[in-house]
């Protein structure tokens, strides 16, 4: 159950990601609204991202799987940073760190895909 | 597989992707400029003096001609003059009338000025009063030429049709429309409008940026009784500050990156300042640093920023406690604001105007206080100096309402909603690097937006870099920027607001006086001349 609920959350949150940089070109086309989308959908990423966290402490807790929930902390906080940079206007940094958080989330999605989380047995930790 | 998929080498290639992500975030923090800056700065080849040692001047209030008939008349002649900006340093210009800034000319709401300009420069030009309220034919539009003497013999552009902008990197390209006129050309500027500082420059097609750069510029103030009757500080106490940046050249000259030096046939500037160009040297009305005496006393201060490309973040430092000191805005591009706006520092764009008012009086006699740029570094961070030399009686205030005039126009008014990007792009024949408006270059003979006289639009601007838009004919309201409320120095009417990278604004305006063809644009100069117009009909 958790091991699914970790590759629905790592999917939905992955999608919603890869929206951002759409909006970000509708917008910087001219088009005015993709400013309004750009926003929504860093609401929804952030929102999606905490919902991965929680996720991941429940791999952690049942499948006493611990990097799930690293992984997801780390960018948690990268999109954090993400955000504020975005509102601030700081393009220095939202745009390098954009990408460089699509990339993760790129990686995450195969990481989630490929690689089963099966649960630790006490005998291997 | 499973086996090459060692915990330790997942955690290096993390690791690694991890070094390179941070990294990258470091080079971008070391390369980028902090604040973000559009344009690269010329140095000047000469010693540049101390700042605040020449004295401030103020322009001359140029006198009319005639007066009768309900009308000022004026004339002005645009000529080379030579000037001593730097000290011991001899200056070529373009003027307006023989100096820089060009004369003032003052006038009153609803008084129609006729300003009859005689081109004795060795290229054509044409005059735009910014801010004004004007009829097409006298609102300066770019292939609207006034050619000087033996332009046509002498092949100013390639095929001897001295018909206007031909030369667009190559692209050949044709005004039908363009009304020209040998030597000279009066524009008349029925001023039906509300009071304010309005700046009257060359705005000639593909030229613009250094024809400016060399000296063609001016103020143009317009006052009411209203205003008068509000007892802001008047007088000596109200100064115009003309604020530019320029750059100096070995010989003395005004240092500029032209492709062609002559300014006749080829426009642009060399690659590295097609995002703008910048001086090492801040003048205010023309002198380097300038400082003025004033008593302890209010003093009105308007403000332009006429720089091509140069963004400021004014602000007053006390010399005494190194403290930063409010001040009140009053007034913007169009005039009063409803009630005064006090600041600690404020952004100005080129092309926009602030009405300010500094209460010296507010600190010890003797004092110095500094006008810098919190934008600028190293020396492009002083602008100006004012030394509180005496005690003085001041009957000047500042009202709580300064106008109830503004439009009040609302969002539901718009009956319609245009969107434009801002944005860098390919143009021209030769596909060279230019600045696009919806991703198109400037044609004069092709009509981009059509309005009908007397509607409220929304309009919706995007930018990837520094773009201050400037709107001709109208003022607009700043309805938001970056999708939230506007900031507190978008207050009142405006007609040039300044985008930054990746930011956007909603403008509220409606389309009022006259019907003809007109202009709006970047007034990033440089920006303006490669390609950054558009052509707005109003029907």
């Amino acid at each position: 159950m958790w091991a699914g609920a970790w590759r629905a959350a790592v999917t939905t949150h992955g999608v919603a990601v890869y929206g951002q940089p759409v909006f970000a070109g509708v917008y910087l086309s001219g088009d005015f609204d993709g400013l309004g989308m750009h926003a929504t959908g860093a609401d929804v990423v952030t929102s999606l991202c905490l919902v991965q966290l929680i996720v991941a402490v429940g791999v952690w807790v049942r499948l006493r799987r611990a990097w799930p929930f690293l992984v997801t902390l780390a960018l948690a906080a990268a999109e954090t940073v993400q955000y504020f940079a975005g509102t601030a206007g700081a393009l220095w940094l939202h745009i390098p760190l954009g990408v460089f958080t699509v990339a993760a989330a790129t990686l995450l999605f195969a990481a989630a895909w490929l690689r089963p989380l099966v649960r630790r047995e006490a005998a291997d930790a | 597989m499973r086996d090459g998929l060692t915990r330790r080498r997942v955690l290096a290639v993390g690791g690694a992707l991890g070094a390179m992500a941070a990294g990258g975030l470091g080079l971008a923090a070391g390369l980028a400029r902090h604040p973000a800056a559009t344009g690269a700065e010329l140095r000047s080849a000469v010693p540049l003096p101390p700042p605040y040692r020449v004295p401030l001047p103020l322009p001359e209030v140029l006198r009319p001609v005639a007066t009768t008939g309900g009308t000022d008349r004026y004339e002005l002649v645009q000529r080379e003059a030579t000037a001593e900006i730097l000290p011991g340093v001899r200056t070529r210009l373009w003027t307006y009338g023989g100096t820089f800034p060009g004369p003032t000319i003052e006038s009153r709401r609803g008084r129609p000025v006729t300003v009859t300009h005689r081109n004795e420069l060795p290229v054509p030009t044409v005059v735009h009063l910014h801010g004004g309220r004007t009829p097409a034919e006298s609102d300066g539009y770019p292939t609207d030429l006034v050619l000087p003497r033996g332009w046509g013999a002498t092949g100013g552009h390639g095929d001897g049709h001295p018909d206007g902008g031909t030369g667009h990197h190559g692209g050949g390209m044709r005004d039908p429309r363009a009304v020209t006129s040998e030597l000279t050309r009066a524009y008349t500027f029925p001023l039906d409008q509300r009071p304010t500082l309005l700046w009257y420059h060359d705005h000639r097609m593909d030229f613009t940026a250094p024809a400016i750069w060399r000296g063609l510029a001016g103020l143009h103030v317009v006052r009411d009784d209203a205003e008068d009757a509000l007892g802001l500080p008047a007088g000596p106490r109200e100064l115009p500050l003309m604020i530019t940046d320029r750059a100096f050249a070995a010989d003395g000259s005004l240092d500029y990156p032209s492709l062609d030096p002559a300014l006749r046939t080829r426009p642009g500037v060399r690659e590295p300042y097609l995002a703008g160009v910048l001086g090492d040297v801040i003048l205010v009305n023309g002198a380097p640093w300038p400082v003025h005496e004033v008593d302890a006393a209010r003093y009105r201060l308007r403000v332009l920023n006429a720089s091509n490309a140069r963004h400021y973040e004014l602000a007053f430092v006390d010399e005494g406690d190194g403290r930063i000191r409010e001040f009140q805005q009053v007034g913007s591009d169009q005039g009063l604001l409803a009630g005064p706006v006090t600041h600690s520092t404020l952004p100005l764009a080129p092309a926009e105007r602030h009405d300010l008012v500094f209460d010296f009086s507010r600190v010890p006699v003797g004092t110095v206080v500094r006008l810098v740029n919190r934008l600028g570094s190293g020396r492009t961070r002083d602008v100006m100096a004012f030394r509180v030399t005496r005690r003085a009686r001041d009957d000047s205030r500042v009202p709580r309402v300064l106008s109830t005039d503004l439009p009040d126009w609302r969002r539901a008014d718009a009956v319609r909603v245009r969107d434009f990007s801002f944005r860098a792009g390919r143009m021209g024949a030769d596909g060279g690097h230019g600045w696009l408006i919806g991703g198109r270059a400037f044609d004069p003979a092709r009509t981009d937006v059509t309005v009908r006289l007397g509607d409220v639009e929304l309009w919706r601007l995007v930018a990837d870099v520094h773009h201050p838009v400037h709107l001709h004919l109208t003022g607009f309201r700043v309805l938001t920027r970056g999708g939230r409320d506007p900031l507190p120095h978008d207050a009142g009417l405006k007609d040039t607001v300044s985008l930054r990278p990746g930011e956007s604004v909603e403008l509220l305006t409606r389309w009022d006086g006259y019907r003809g063809r007109y202009l709006f644009h970047c007034h990033n100069a440089e920006h303006e001349d490669m390609g950054m117009m558009a052509n707005l009909e109003v029907v």
